[in-house]
């Protein structure tokens, strides 16, 4: 009895002494003054606000049991990676159509049943989203957000081009793959959230992969390559590929490219290419939006069945 | 006692077999890829994507297949040349479960073919897919100039 006693007088001097060892960012929280969403709908800016600040912004409100060690720790680190995913503490520097795209990517983030993390809403059960807010986020983005092409310029005759010469390495070391344009249309997508139109291209690995129906995991030497194509609107109404935004790959080798995800991940931009990303790691910003399809090896497209379905 | 037995092993054994048919995915878009191939002289989606189109008003996305003589035109810009092989596929558009903000290719309503012979003598023909519907008229000359005229999608 007494023996028990001692010890449980122990434990509680213990996690009471743990409450010194604190993350930093709990010393530098102040209370943060209210600042919405400038250009959004008020109810809009609420939902975010109530549902994600906490973790995708500087503006964390710290209850009395988050700062408890250890849970300061959790928190802590759930705002470190949520902000380096999202953060809406930029928002005001930020230009139409990038903010555009955040709202998109937060509200995917939400349709994916990612967000908000559910062992955050188990203890802030007003962050939890009904259908009624989703039904919300979705109208106003197609009212507000939708990218509509241009108008037709006056449709410059294709000429002899010149491939561009001495395209630069990625910043994470990967070369240039100048030769998809001979593969195979996989799919093709519309994007109305950027106002592009795309096709997805797969290497002969990877049309194999489709024919044998393994594509989950995919298998090493799959390359996928998508381009992305300004829409622009022609005098009979269609839509078609404008000016050339950008081209992004997927190299599957799930040994070479173990630590991110399997795959070498690629973008190079505009007429010029060139290579995107500050650092070595800019891949994870790829990563983190293609990851609620980590259960398909990261890859969103659900591909045509070129040559199997369709067999004589 | 022995038939629970046999009961039991044979339950086992379809258990296996079931268990250990090869794991397809489920994430191969079938429906948008049916096209009564057996019509046609090649399967359009083997060839080389040239364009893609949309028709807002109609809600369909379409894209230009052609063969090697075709494709060299994203090369060198040219009209097509004697022995291009062209095919325009049109699908119904529907909304990517996956991403709010993009829509992919539902099912295929029709595909037309174009070959250009010896002297630029063309060659249209037009097929059904699963989601025509008969109201549909396609003129063929119309078609053929619409269809040659499509830009190519260009890339560096
Ligand atoms: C409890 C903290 C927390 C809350 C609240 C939260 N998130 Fe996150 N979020 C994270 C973390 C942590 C990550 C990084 C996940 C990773 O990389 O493993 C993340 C990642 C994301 C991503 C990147 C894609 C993904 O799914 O990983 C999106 C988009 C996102 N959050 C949107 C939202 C939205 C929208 C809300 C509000 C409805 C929200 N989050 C609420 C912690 C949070
Ligand atoms: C904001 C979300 C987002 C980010 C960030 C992102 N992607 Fe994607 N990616 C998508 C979506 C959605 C698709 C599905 C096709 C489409 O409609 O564009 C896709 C498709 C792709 C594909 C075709 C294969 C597939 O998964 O369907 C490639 C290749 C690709 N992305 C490469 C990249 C690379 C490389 C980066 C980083 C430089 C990147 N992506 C960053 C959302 C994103």
């Amino acid at each position: 009895m007494k023996l028990k006693f001692k010890i449980v007088l122990c434990i509680l001097a213990l996690v009471l002494l743990a409450q010194l060892i604190r993350p930093e960012e709990i010393s530098l929280a102040k209370t943060p003054q209210a600042k919405a969403l400038t250009g959004v709908p008020q109810k809009i800016a609420k939902i975010l606000e109530t549902s994600c600040f906490d973790c995708h912004s500087d503006q964390t409100q710290w209850r009395w049991f988050d700062r408890l060690t250890p849970v300061n720790f959790l928190v802590a680190s759930h705002i470190r990676d949520g902000r380096k995913s999202l953060d809406f503490s930029h928002w005001d520097s930020l230009a139409t159509p990038q903010r555009n795209a955040m709202l998109y990517f937060a509200l995917n983030g939400i349709l994916s049943k990612e967000m908000p993390l559910s062992s955050y809403t188990a203890l802030h059960p007003a962050a939890k989203l009904n259908p009624e807010d989703i039904d919300l986020l979705k109208t106003y983005l197609l009212n507000n957000a939708v990218s509509k092409p241009a108008d037709v310029e006056n449709a410059e005759k294709a000429t002899e081009k010149q491939a561009v010469q001495g395209v630069k390495k990625s910043p994470n070391g990967i070369a240039y793959l100048p030769d998809y344009r001979n593969w195979k249309a996989i799919s093709t997508t519309e994007r109305f959230d950027n106002g592009t139109i795309r096709i997805i291209f797969g290497n002969p690995v990877a049309v194999e992969a489709i024919r044998t129906g393994k594509i989950n995991p995919w298998p090493d030497g799959t390359i996928f390559a998508k381009t992305a194509w300004k829409q622009q609107k022609a005098k009979d109404g269609s839509v078609y590929a404008g000016q050339f935004v950008q081209v992004e790959f997927m190299i599957k080798n799930a040994k070479q490219y173990a630590h991110t995800k399997g795959w070498g991940w690629a973008r190079w931009k505009g007429e010029n290419l060139l290579p995107y990303g500050k650092t070595v790691k800019f891949d994870t910003e790829c990563i983190s939006c293609h990851r609620p399809e980590r259960n398909n090896d990261y890859v969103f497209t659900t591909p045509l069945a070129i040559n199997d379905l369709n067999r004589k | 006692m022995k038939i629970s037995f046999t009961v039991g092993i044979f339950s086992f054994i379809i258990l296996l077999i079931v268990s250990c048919k090869p794991p397809v995915s489920d994430r191969i878009n079938k429906e948008a890829s049916k096209i009564s191939i057996s019509k046609l002289p090649e399967n359009p989606l083997e060839l080389t994507p040239l364009a893609v189109s949309l028709q807002p008003e109609a809600q369909t996305m379409a894209t230009l297949y052609g063969n090697s003589t075709a494709a060299k035109r994203l090369k060198d810009g040219a009209d097509y040349a004697a022995g291009s092989v062209l095919y325009l596929v049109t699908w119904k558009g529907k909304a990517d479960p996956d991403w709010f903000g993009a829509k992919i290719p539902d099912r295929v309503i029709t595909v037309e073919r174009i070959f250009i012979g010896q002297n630029g003598k063309k060659n249209y023909a037009f097929f059904k897919g699963p989601a025509h519907n008969t109201g549909l008229e396609m003129k063929k000359d119309d078609r053929e100039s619409a269809i040659l005229s499509i830009p190519v999608a260009i890339s560096p």
